[in-house]
């Protein structure tokens, strides 16, 4: 099955290999021009994260780290410098192969949950592989299992707005694990939660980076940020601190998230072995 | 793919119902009149052709041109020529007659009335068929004797005598300032359509009845018209030329001196202005589907404004420029193949109500139908092209920023 969708998707040829290496910024330099005046959003950045961590990117409003993270999901490209996101240099890529990146490679959250409303729970989580051409059916059943295993299975069809905003954000992060990506990237994910909700999202990305996904957040909470094990901190477009965060929050353990991010299957992860 | 994409489109036109309904108006309004005024145009082709059918489609006259400035007392036709006509012609000619006709003023009893007496032979039967209810029809001896019985239509019979059976009975009128007594020696029936009784005109209050062309020809034997059936339809050009030649020969005039006139050629003229008559105002209401396009040209630019997040999302999560392009396409063709179905309901339920109201059988072409609704996706796709491309063309992260 999944080898006849991979093979209809031409951008494929860019998803190729794991590395152990999921992001490496080399030098990246992001510049806005406005005409008049240029801003630079970035100024030479180097970072690398490696496959499974559970990073936080902090700082405040200007910082950068919007910034870095639309570069990071593929929306943006840099001005300057490279990045390569499982081994895969996003700047050559057109912008639908971007497209294709960011299908199988990266699963959003983002602050405003921007699930697509009058559509049903179950047809947001679909999404994703609508564009990865799965089938119908195993679509669906998918879908079905991921809203399950973040506890909507009852509200699988209720559109968004009968959604509280915690129950839209587990909608939302039920779409990101859709297409199994090796990244999920967080921007703000709990900044319009109550803090009851927060910790419960939280939780969960810490039950899905410890099945071995890697996670990255994007925050200006120092108690989200605590739930990471390593928080890079922005300031001015520049990193000012990248540190080991030695005690991350536990979840209290009522998310059983067993079978929420089942990585790749063997057979499926043997042709892109290699690096 | 493109089963979501109609699944997407058909879900999007729900959303909004009231919305999606007023911008297919246009087109709804578009192919139901296109529909309508085609329908209408072939319903009266049909009846025409038909009509032809009817009064004989094979049936021509000739006369001396009308142009013709050296009129001879020679040139009119005369009952003897006519038998060389049709002896020269053989089975090419199904019936000959002098088309003769007279209209007076009958008398029965204290009853007066007009009456339509059409001169013709025993032989007009086989080519305009009757059903003689009562008696029977004119025959040899009425013609060669110049008898003055009639066949008279039972509408006639019943008003002038107040009974269909008329048979026997007789009536007074003057025919070229003679005064004669006349017997009804047959009645017939003849089924016509409404549309052709229309069309043949002939008011319910003049009576019509067949009387031997002899009667009608004489004094002098001498008339103005030939008016013929010929056997076959297929080449009427060619039997025309060959007619008109031998008239000339027989008259010692040239064959381009003579006039005629085929039901087959009216029969091409009226078609011919009927078609350019509906199509003329077929395309007048075709020009109601431009604006209908132009409408859901402006409704979907509105839409991909209003969805430029839900672009963004879809662009994030890994949609492609033509993905969107095509939802967007699709989402308009569907909406424009809406309206064309919901014209094409309107206007076929309307024409065949308005036909049934008029009894008359409605024609309409299922290529039309087709027709129409294809022209309508197309009319969406089209004037979807431009907000589709805005919205495939729009940058992730501006669309995801949208509020």
């Amino acid at each position: 099955m999944f080898d006849q969708w991979r093979k209809k998707e031409n951008e494929d040829s860019v998803l190729r290999p794991e590395c152990e290496d999921l992001i490496r910024l080399d030098n990246l330099v992001k510049i806005y021009d406005t005409g008049a005046v240029q801003v630079t959003g970035l100024d030479h950045i180097n970072l690398t994260v490696r496959r499974g961590e559970f990073v936080a990117i902090m700082g405040h409003s200007g910082s950068g780290k919007s910034t870095l993270m639309n570069i990071m999901g593929c929306l943006d490209r840099p001005t300057e410098g490279h990045y390569f996101l499982d081994g895969i240099d996003t700047a050559e890529l057109s912008s639908d192969a971007l497209s294709a990146v960011r299908n199988r490679k990266i699963g959003f959250v983002f602050q405003s949950f921007n699930l697509i409303s009058r559509t049903s729970a179950l047809k947001n989580v679909e999404l994703p592989m609508t564009y990865a051409r799965i089938p119908r059916q195993k679509r669906a059943d998918r879908a079905m299992e991921l809203l399950e295993l973040v506890g909507l299975k009852e509200r699988a069809e209720h559109m968004p707005n009968e959604l509280s905003g915690g129950q839209r954000q587990r909608v939302a992060i039920a779409r990101a694990l859709a297409n199994q990506p090796p990244l999920i990237l967080a921007d703000e994910p709990t900044g319009n939660l109550d803090t009851a909700a927060s910790v419960e999202i939280m939780e969960m990305f810490s039950e899905i980076h410890k099945l071995g996904s890697t996670v990255v957040v994007v925050t200006h909470e120092e108690n989200i940020a605590a739930f990471t094990d390593r928080i890079v901190r922005f300031s001015d477009g520049r990193i000012v601190s990248d540190e080991k965060n030695p005690n991350p929050a536990e979840g209290s353990g009522r998310i059983h998230a067993g079978k929420l991010y089942a990585p790749r299957e063997e057979s499926e992860r043997e042709e892109e072995e290699g690096c | 793919m493109l089963i979501e994409n109609m699944a997407m489109a058909f879900h999007a036109i729900r959303a909004n119902k009231l919305r999606s309904f007023l911008t297919m108006l246009g087109i709804i309004i578009g192919i139901g009149s296109v529909i309508a005024i085609v329908s209408i145009g072939d319903t009266m082709r049909t009846m025409f052709t038909d009509l032809y059918k009817d009064i004989g489609i094979t049936q021509a006259y000739v006369s001396y041109g009308y142009w013709n400035d050296d009129w001879r007392q020679s040139d009119y036709f005369t009952l003897d020529e006519l038998e060389l006509i049709r002896e020269a012609f053989g089975d090419e000619i199904a019936y000959i007659d002098s088309n003769a006709s007279v209209s007076t003023e009958v008398h029965a009893g204290r009853m007066s009335m007009n009456f339509q007496f059409q001169g013709i032979t025993e032989r007009y039967m086989d080519v305009q068929p009757v059903n003689v209810i009562y008696g029977r029809y004119l025959n040899e001896g009425d013609l060669l004797g110049r008898r003055k019985n009639v066949v008279m239509s039972a509408e006639s019979a019943e008003m002038l005598y107040g009974t269909e059976n008329a048979v026997g009975r007789t009536f007074r009128t003057t025919i070229y300032g003679y005064t004669d007594e006349y017997t009804v020696i047959g009645v017939y029936k003849k089924e016509m359509s409404p549309f052709q009784r229309l069309m043949m005109g002939g008011s319910s209050d003049t009576g019509e009845a067949y009387i031997p062309e002899t009667i009608l020809t004489w004094p002098n034997d001498t008339f103005y018209y030939c008016h013929v059936f010929a056997a076959d339809s297929a080449d009427m050009t060619d039997f025309m030329n060959r007619l008109k030649a031998y008239i000339a020969k027989i008259k010692d005039r040239n064959p381009q001196d003579y006039y005629s006139n085929t039901a087959v050629e009216e029969m091409g003229s009226v078609d011919s202005v009927m078609g350019a008559l509906s199509a003329a105002v077929g395309g007048i209401a075709a020009i109601s589907l431009v604006v209908g396009g132009i409408g859901i040209m402006n409704i979907m630019l509105v839409s991909v404004t209003e969805r430029t997040r839900e672009i963004g999302i879809r662009k994030a999560l890994g949609a492609r420029t033509r993905d969107v392009l095509i939802q967007f396409l699709t989402e308009s063709a569907i909406l424009s193949a809406c309206g064309g179905v919901i014209g094409v309901t309107l206007a076929v339920t309307l024409v065949t109500v308005l036909g049934m109201a008029l009894s008359l059988s409605v024609v309409i072409r299922p290529a039309v139908i087709v027709l129409a609704v294809s022209f309508s996706a197309v009319v969406g796709l089209f004037f979807g092209i431009y907000p589709a491309s805005k919205a495939a063309k729009a940058d992730p992260i501006d669309a995801l920023r949208y509020e």
